[in-house]
């Protein structure tokens, strides 16, 4: 019997990597939308640097969600960067898929090291704080609780922010 | 109960003893250098330390391309960059760092100059930003507590924006880290008793975290165990080799925890009081431990407890019932900082320490913004920040 030693090339995990590009788009307006309307994204964002640009992406090539701060606001950047001032990396696709499914929050992701941050330590604590009003707003208690370490009361701003991102705001990303 | 998932990372090699320091030469001629640049401080020098490390290769053929002791207490990026100078110009190939935090930091943020070929070093500030393997470190620490000499991790200030900039990655870990009972004998009561309770907030944070995992854990309560046998010792009789040693060997253990499980909120507190107020580190973690176990307390009453018999010993953790226990462990770090305070009258609160309650609201600011916060058990916002400095102060 004769053996013949191939290389074997990576198979593609081609279902998880289209739903962790579409939670991307998702995320990604999501995020434009609520630096627009939501006072505590928005004061994150003024914090940053005109221009300053942050994105999210799956080690080595994956997908990946281009932010841009742009007249006070976060612009969502489609297929257009590829690298950022602030870089958050997630290790392999299974790590992203977990986070973004959202079955864990990006703390224990980072204690996991299923993420890993490029760039400044101080932006991306503020970052951070920014994502989790977000997930406030996205997601109901039960799965926030699971994702937060503090699980925030939802004023009526914040209600009236979760109709609109879910009617208009994702779709539109005003 | 192990975590869901871990990882552990400590390749440093540890030479831990009697005439430690005369493997220096050895350990390096491993790695295939022979020219070290050696990075000490003033203080270390008029003790007479650098004159011990330049005895104990003797013999060895090794020649110590140049030695640069002008390393301030808070080292910047000037200096870093007069010190790659030196390097280059005397064609060096390996770091000696010779001192406590700020002069071992000097010598990773040197290294990065070295081995990237740039004399910018802000442009590689941050997490991760360093892809290449860097020259041999080795780290003879001077003081018991940073635990720097097993940390990937920096803090270098940029004197041009008056920051304090964070430098982590793996790529930043020593080679090797001599701990030499001589290198600690001379250190002062006041600097023992404050650096070593910067250890014991390494290792307890390290046990509170959510990054917490059996290694760091073990290391963590071998740590204590050692700082309650011998802290309060090193302070009262400072020439016992072996209480030095076991001091030694406790920031070592304590900074491998932390290094891979990470420190919280009595940290971030500690660096932003430090940055804005000038305070030193060690004397910080004093102020914010208690507060931040208080403030933890919610959260990990059931950590809390399990510390206790690392802190107080078998005997007291078999005495304490279990509800009791997460109480009694606070109780008996009071009591050994109430020893201390006696011994050399390290600060307990802010305002002691030399803080002014308009500087505040300024280290709140500083400190939300700290990476350390990130693995905390319980979230810290500007309000719980403002209140914990208060009753800090």
């Amino acid at each position: 019997m004769t053996l013949f030693y191939r290389p074997v090339k990576p198979e593609t995990k081609k279902i998880k990597r289209f739903l962790v590009r579409l939670i991307f788009v998702v995320l990604g307006r999501a995020f434009q939308s609520a630096s627009r309307h939501d006072a505590d994204i928005k004061a994150e964002v003024d914090s940053w640097d005109e221009g300053f640009t942050i994105i999210m992406r799956v080690h080595p090539s994956g997908p990946l969600m281009g932010l841009e701060k742009k007249n006070h606001r976060l612009v969502f950047r489609w297929g257009v960067l590829t690298q950022g001032n602030l870089e958050i990396i997630f290790r392999n696709l299974e790590s992203a898929f977990m986070v973004l499914t959202p079955q864990m929050g990006a703390a224990q992701a980072f204690a996991e090291r299923r993420m890993s941050v490029k760039g400044d330590l101080g932006i991306s604590m503020s970052f951070t704080r920014a994502l989790n009003a977000l997930l406030a707003v996205l997601y109901p208690r039960f799965i926030v609780k699971r994702l937060l370490k503090r699980v925030p009361v939802l004023s009526r701003k914040k209600i009236y922010l979760r109709i609109w991102l879910y009617t208009l705001g994702i779709v539109t990303g005003r | 109960m192990l975590p869901s998932y871990y990882e552990y990372y400590n390749p440093v090699k540890i030479l831990s003893g009697k005439k430690a320091l005369e493997n220096l030469s050895s350990e390096l001629a491993f790695f295939g250098v022979c020219r070290p640049l050696m990075v000490t401080d003033q203080g270390v020098t008029k003790a007479g330390l650098v004159k011990l490390v330049k005895k104990s290769v003797a013999d060895s053929g090794m020649t110590i391309g140049a030695i640069f002791n002008e390393v301030p207490e808070d080292s910047s990026s000037r200096i870093v960059n007069k010190i790659a100078g030196i390097f280059r110009k005397n064609q060096c190939d390996c770091l000696i760092a010779l001192g406590g935090g700020s002069v071992i930091d000097t010598a990773k943020g040197v290294n990065i100059l070295v081995t990237e070929e740039s004399d910018d070093l802000m442009a590689f500030a941050g997490a991760e930003m360093l892809t290449t393997p860097m020259k041999p470190l080795a780290v003879i620490p001077t003081t018991s507590g940073t635990g720097s000499e097993v940390t990937g991790v920096a803090v270098i200030s940029d004197p041009d924006r008056n920051v304090k900039m964070v430098f982590t990655s793996n790529h930043l870990l020593p080679k090797i880290a001599l701990l030499d009972p001589r290198m600690t004998l001379t250190l002062p009561p006041a600097i023992t008793a404050a650096t070593g309770m910067d250890a014991l907030s390494h290792a307890v944070e390290a046990c509170l975290s959510l990054q917490k995992n059996p290694m760091s854990d073990a290391c963590a309560c071998a740590a204590i165990e050692l700082i309650r046998e011998n802290l309060v010792e090193a302070v009262k009789e400072g020439k016992d080799p072996d209480t030095r040693l076991a001091m030694a060997n406790a920031a070592v253990m304590a900074g491998a925890a932390f290094s891979n499980s990470m420190v919280g909120v009595v940290h971030a507190l500690g660096h932003a009081a430090g940055a804005i107020a000038h305070i030193p580190h060690g004397v910080a973690m004093n102020i914010f431990l208690l507060l931040g176990l208080e403030y933890n307390f919610p959260k990990c009453e059931m950590d809390i407890a399990r510390l206790l018999l690392p802190v107080a010993g078998p005997e007291i953790y078999a005495r304490t019932p279990e509800s009791r226990r997460a109480r009694k462990t606070i109780a008996q770090i009071r009591g050994m900082q109430q020893s201390l305070r006696d011994l050399c009258d390290l600060p307990m609160s802010l305002q002691l320490a030399g803080v002014s309650q308009e500087q505040l609201p300024m280290i709140a600011d500083l400190a939300i913004n700290d990476p350390a916060l990130i693995m905390n058990p319980r979230e810290m916002e500007k309000k719980d920040a403002v209140k914990l400095l208060n009753q800090a102060f």
